[in-house]
């Protein structure tokens, strides 16, 4: 009798733990799922469930092992969870949901590509999908849009946003965000020959309904014909924010990436963060981050949003690594603070105006030495912020390139060479003080203030994922899987997935019992360039691989 | 009919290359002039973006045993292997031009040792 009580506690505990949604605190809405790509509309990437703790996170063990198929390019997806299925996209925009329990495959779906991709610099690959409005919605590596019914997998319509064929490389690596009755498109574009474009489309029909062009038309900032293949572009999600309506996306950087000879003004709006309204693309206000790059130093990082002093603040981290405070109504700067001191392309940036202070230009045809690398003070893959602990954790990149501009020819239909101006992208180098390459760093998001850091000899090139757990996990290239006190940075338990990660790391909950979900495939360009610096990443095997990890009963 | 047709058309294009590759017309790959204009071609489409200037870098092609066949291939139609994929250059480089490429590879990899 006692034990059935004990027992019956146990799994009342349990259940409760699992579905009371603390819908009052920031972050902890809809607790159960992982709806979008940073998981709520403020990109926290914060699981509000704790089941999974400190205390028992030593006996987590594999639920299942789902294969996505296809490991060309690795797995880099987020995949998106709600009511307990779950939403994936693998190499080749193949799409499938599983069973959130069993990993079993509900239905799949897979576009038929322009055989156009394959000559594509950035392909095949996806950062995931986005759902809402009973659909799945996609971009793909060509260019195209595309609607799958939610609970059946059948097409329900898809629109051709970029042309494809006629414009370097012009596709879609990431999900599209969705903001009310729109879906906002952003494209890659950076290191290609192209103007990278942001896109408004109606979620129920796919009809385009605007498009907002990251290269500014105006001769001020793109003196002469130097915009036509400006770059810029939105390659990764944006933030959707119902309160005031507004999608906000950070954009690549502008090309020629290292020569700045023929585009001797601002670059706008490149290495930005803009806001936008949704119904119309038009732009609301923008805050560029890095005027005239030349070291690559794109802004498409998460946007995230805060409420702190009675003022409602974004946070966002440059691909310099220093991390932009923002008045999320106008774009006024609050602070700018770096995640490294490992930096050395300009002395600092003014916290007052944003101006960069004592920049450091490259010379055509020599190698200079630029920290951070190409890679940046941290990659795409986004840091997670726990509001248990006020700590936002990052996996820091501390190593450093040569960079050495060269002239270079133009051609839009050469979708398989970069528009950067350079023969290779950055030589890797490790940092001169001889400090290691990477760390995961917990700092606080407004003042930088770090309360700990964990060095790695190989860094970390995965999404973080805190938890009420009081948790932080981690994934490496190696294919270690770390979860660590997000108070203290200790090691609480590990496990070898088997192939790098890349993708995002996700929580989430069906029938009383939290998962921890984890995307392991080694790839994307870390894969090809990353072995120049670190020769063991040479051998890392590739997957396609979800691992659901839960606590043994 | 039709569809034989197309297809012994098919087989004739992409048989063209690699035919040539053994035809009387073969481009001396040890030529140092075709080696250097390889290099050439390497640095500016970019090979060394993955392969580094001197073919040393993330994708290591000088520790590597390669073939002519194998290595003018892989630039015509691109490569997948292990998870990474090289994108094909066929139509955005020539035969010549992917020839000289060819030259370069090799002189920098196992093979040539």
């Amino acid at each position: 009798m006692r034990k059935a009580l004990t027992i019956g506690f146990a799994v009342g505990c349990l259940l409760s733990t699992v579905s009371i949604a603390l819908a009052a605190e920031p972050g902890s809405e809809d607790p159960n799922n992982w709806p979008q790509y940073n998981r709520t509309t403020n990109a926290w990437r914060y699981s509000p469930l704790d089941q999974i703790n400190k205390d028992n996170v030593g006996k987590l063990s594999v639920a299942w092992i789902a294969h996505g198929g296809d490991i060309t390019m690795g797995l880099q997806e987020t995949p998106i969870v709600i009511d307990g299925v779950i939403y994936s996209i693998s190499s080749g925009d193949k799409v499938a949901a599983l069973d959130g329990k069993t990993g079993q495959t509900l239905w799949s779906y897979e576009p038929k590509l322009d055989p156009i991709n394959k000559k594509v610099l950035f392909s095949p690959y996806s950062r995931g999908v986005a759902v809402g409005h009973g659909m799945i919605f996609i971009g793909t590596v060509d260019g195209r849009g595309i609607a799958l019914d939610q609970k059946t997998g059948q097409e329900k319509w898809q629109v051709q946003l970029t042309d494809f064929a006629n414009c370097h490389g012009c596709n879609f690596t990431s999900p599209p965000v969705v903001a009310g009755d729109m879906l906002t498109f952003g494209s890659t574009a950076g290191e290609l020959a192209a103007q990278g474009k942001i896109f408004g489309v109606e979620a129920a029909t796919g009809k385009k309904v605007w498009e907002f062009n990251t290269i500014k038309q105006d001769p001020a900032s793109w003196p002469g014909e130097s915009g036509k293949y400006g770059g810029g572009g939105a390659w990764m999600p944006g933030t959707y924010d119902a309160e005031t309506d507004t999608v906000f996306y950070g954009t690549g950087n502008p090309g020629k990436d290292f020569v700045n000879s023929e585009r001797e003004g601002d670059n706008l709006y490149t290495d930005s963060v803009i806001a936008l309204d949704p119904k119309t693309g038009k732009l609301k206000w923008y805050r560029q981050e890095i005027a005239q790059d030349v070291w690559d130093y794109d802004a498409p990082y998460e946007v995230m949003l805060f409420k702190k002093n009675g003022k409602d603040l974004i946070v966002h981290m440059n691909k310099s690594g220093f991390v932009f405070v923002l008045d999320k109504s106008n774009g006024n700067i609050e602070n700018i603070w770096p995640i490294s001191d490992l930096k050395n392309f300009v002395k600092d940036i003014d916290r007052e105006t944003g101006q960069l202070v004592g920049r450091v230009e490259l010379p055509m045809n020599k190698e200079t030495l630029i920290c951070p690398s190409t890679f940046g003070a941290r990659s795409w893959n986004s840091g997670a912020y726990n509001p248990k602990t006020g700590l936002w954790y990052n996996d820091v990149l501390d190593f450093c390139g040569y960079l050495k501009p060269v002239d270079q020819k133009v051609d839009p239909k050469d979708y398989g060479t970069g528009h950067t101006g350079s023969n290779d992208f950055g030589r890797l180098v490790m940092a001169p003080d001889g400090r290691k390459p990477g760390r995961l760093s917990a700092n606080d998001p407004f003042t930088g203030e770090r309360k700990w850091s964990y060095e790695m000899d190989v860094p970390g090139f995965a999404c973080v994922l805190t938890t009420a757990g009081g948790l932080v996990f981690n994934g490496d290239p190696m294919g270690k899987l770390q979860a660590f006190d997000a108070d203290t940075g200790k090691v609480l338990w590990n496990f070898n997935t088997g192939s790098g990660m890349r993708g995002g790391i996700v929580s989430y909950a069906v029938d009383g019992e939290q998962y921890i979900l984890v995307p392991s495939g080694w790839g994307s360009y870390a894969a090809l360039l990353m072995p120049a610096l670190l020769p063991q990443l040479e051998k890392v095997p590739a997957a396609s691989t979800l691992i659901a990890f839960k606590v043994s009963k | 009919m039709r569809n034989i047709a197309t297809l012994a058309c098919a087989m004739l294009v992409l048989g063209s290359a690699v035919e040539r590759l053994h035809a009387d017309e073969m481009p001396n790959l040890k030529d140092p002039k075709m080696i250097s204009a390889g290099h050439d071609v390497f640095l500016e489409k970019q090979c060394a973006h993955c392969h580094g200037e001197d073919g040393k870098g993330g994708v290591n092609l000088a520790r590597r045993a390669l073939d002519a066949k194998g290595v003018f291939v892989s630039i015509a139609d691109g490569r997948e292997r292990n998870g990474i994929r090289m994108p094909a250059w066929r139509e955005v480089m020539s035969d010549q031009e992917i020839w000289e490429a060819t030259a370069y590879v090799l002189s920098i990899c196992q093979t040539n040792r």
